[in-house]
């Protein structure tokens, strides 16, 4: 059973709800990172939708970057953020969702490649730099906003169903 | 299906794909421009602008060069110039210095003939010559001033000049050995044979008084022999040019061995000298003694 793709507007608010978190939790470093990647991964992606998807993970990976204020050349988190959302609604349309589990597995393999991505593009802009644990907070908090996310936009009560 | 179409035509997926492609290589182009972007148009104008600037190296090395070797050429022809006149210089000078130097070689020569012979000598210079005049002789600088007195021999590095003949206060002339009333007691080298030697002029002269039995080669060297009290014995007085058997005596033609035309420095002997002179004892030079066990 395929599940029904949510609402833009529902999912165009929670966007904009997450990025003004990525701008508040920038006090906290080991929570801004999970909701960067809420946002880019689980919140962004739509499939039919490039554009906005594009856009929002853009915002996100700015958002992140301009209050990080680490990198001498900033642009690495947005262009990754922009290429994984782009990657994860081209997965939605081609693979639709039949599952929680699933879900999970696909945001696992996207937060992967996403650390990988960021890195690398991080890399390109600005030089080398260190890891960090964000991506590490990320993947051990996954399945809390993974399901999260899930009830809120998929599970949840439609408002195209009443 | 409703299509929509924008103003000019196209269907707005096409500007959103448009759109997002150029924001996906927009990002992606400023994420590969690295961390210090400015140096990439550096790089690009620094490659756009070193064609130019090799060829405006080169042609201010070209410039340079060709500045360089004006200037050396300027230089080595001045130079060529400087060497030229200082090379006229040493020239003047030297056909200036030509008589000079040749007196400062009479004079050693006369040194060296001073060391030779253990007598006190004195030297003057000729500083003019009669000899193509009748009874003429040699003119000396020195006279009684340098306490000269008749009948001293003269000597030259060739061989004898003559004898004193007139002494003035501050001059004196010579009496030539090949003047006609000349005479100069010799003998010959081998023989032992002694005689008069008597002036013919030119260079020449005459030895009398040696007997026919004598055996004389031509190019025998004739000496003093000491006997006339002018010069003492074994001065070189020139050599047999000619020798004809007369009727009691041979007569020996003797080509004097000093240039008296060309004489400007000349050695005095003193008056009355001894009739043998030895030369000059030389002590030989020690060798310092050996150390035992050196080779």
């Amino acid at each position: 059973m395929r599940t029904p793709a949510p609402s833009s507007t529902r999912q165009n608010l929670l966007c904009a709800a997450a990025l003004g978190l990525v701008f508040l939790c920038a006090p906290f470093p080991r929570v801004q990172p999970v909701v960067h990647v809420l946002l880019v991964l689980a919140l962004a992606p739509r499939a039919g939708a490039p554009l906005a998807s594009a856009l929002w993970a853009g915002a996100a990976g700015w958002a992140l970057e301009s209050s990080l204020r680490l990198y001498p050349h900033m642009g690495g988190t947005p262009w990754a953020d922009m290429s994984v959302a782009l990657l994860a609604g081209w997965m939605a349309g081609r693979w639709p969702l039949e599952g929680l589990k699933g879900w999970l597995a696909r945001l696992a393999s996207l937060l992967a490649l996403h650390a990988l991505l960021v890195h690398g593009a991080v890399r390109l802009a600005s030089g080398s730099h260190p890891w960090g644990t964000g991506w590490l907070w990320a993947a051990l908090t996954l399945p809390l906003w993974g399901w999260a996310v899930w009830r809120l936009m998929y599970s949840g009560p439609s408002p195209r169903l009443g | 299906m409703t299509v929509h179409k924008s103003r000019w035509g196209w269907r707005h997926g096409r500007w959103q794909g448009l759109f997002l492609a150029l924001l996906w290589l927009g990002h992606g182009g400023w994420v590969m421009l690295g961390p210090d972007p400015g140096r990439h148009w550096t790089g690009l104008t620094d490659a756009l602008a070193r064609p130019s600037q090799g060829l405006a190296s080169r042609w201010e090395q070209w410039r340079s060069s060709r500045r360089e070797a004006a200037r050396s050429f300027a230089e080595t022809r001045a130079e060529n110039l400087r060497l030229a006149a200082e090379l006229a210089q040493l020239r003047t000078q030297a056909a200036q210095d030509g008589p000079r130097l040749a007196e400062a070689d009479a004079v050693l020569q006369l040194l060296g003939l001073k060391q030779q012979i253990p007598l006190e000598l004195k030297a003057a210079r000729v500083i003019f010559s009669t000899r193509p005049a009748t009874f003429g002789g040699l003119i000396l600088d020195r006279g009684a001033d340098l306490g000269l007195v008749p009948d001293q021999g003269v000597l030259a590095p060739e061989g004898i000049v003559g004898r004193l003949w007139s002494v003035g206060p501050t001059q004196a002339k010579v009496l030539p050995a090949d003047a006609p009333n000349a005479s100069v007691a010799v003998m010959l080298m081998r023989s032992r044979a002694t005689g008069v030697m008597q002036g013919m002029g030119s260079g020449r002269a005459q030895i009398r008084y040696i007997s026919n039995q004598e055996v004389v080669q031509v190019g025998e060297a004739v000496l003093t022999s000491g006997l006339d009290r002018v010069f003492p014995r074994g001065l070189l007085v020139g050599y047999v040019g000619e020798v004809v058997p007369g009727d009691l005596e041979l007569r020996i033609q003797v080509n004097l061995s000093a240039p008296l035309d060309r004489i400007s420095a000349v050695l005095l002997l003193p008056s009355q000298p001894p009739l043998e002179v030895q030369p000059p004892f030389v002590a030989p030079v020690q060798k310092p003694p050996r150390k035992r066990g050196t080779p």
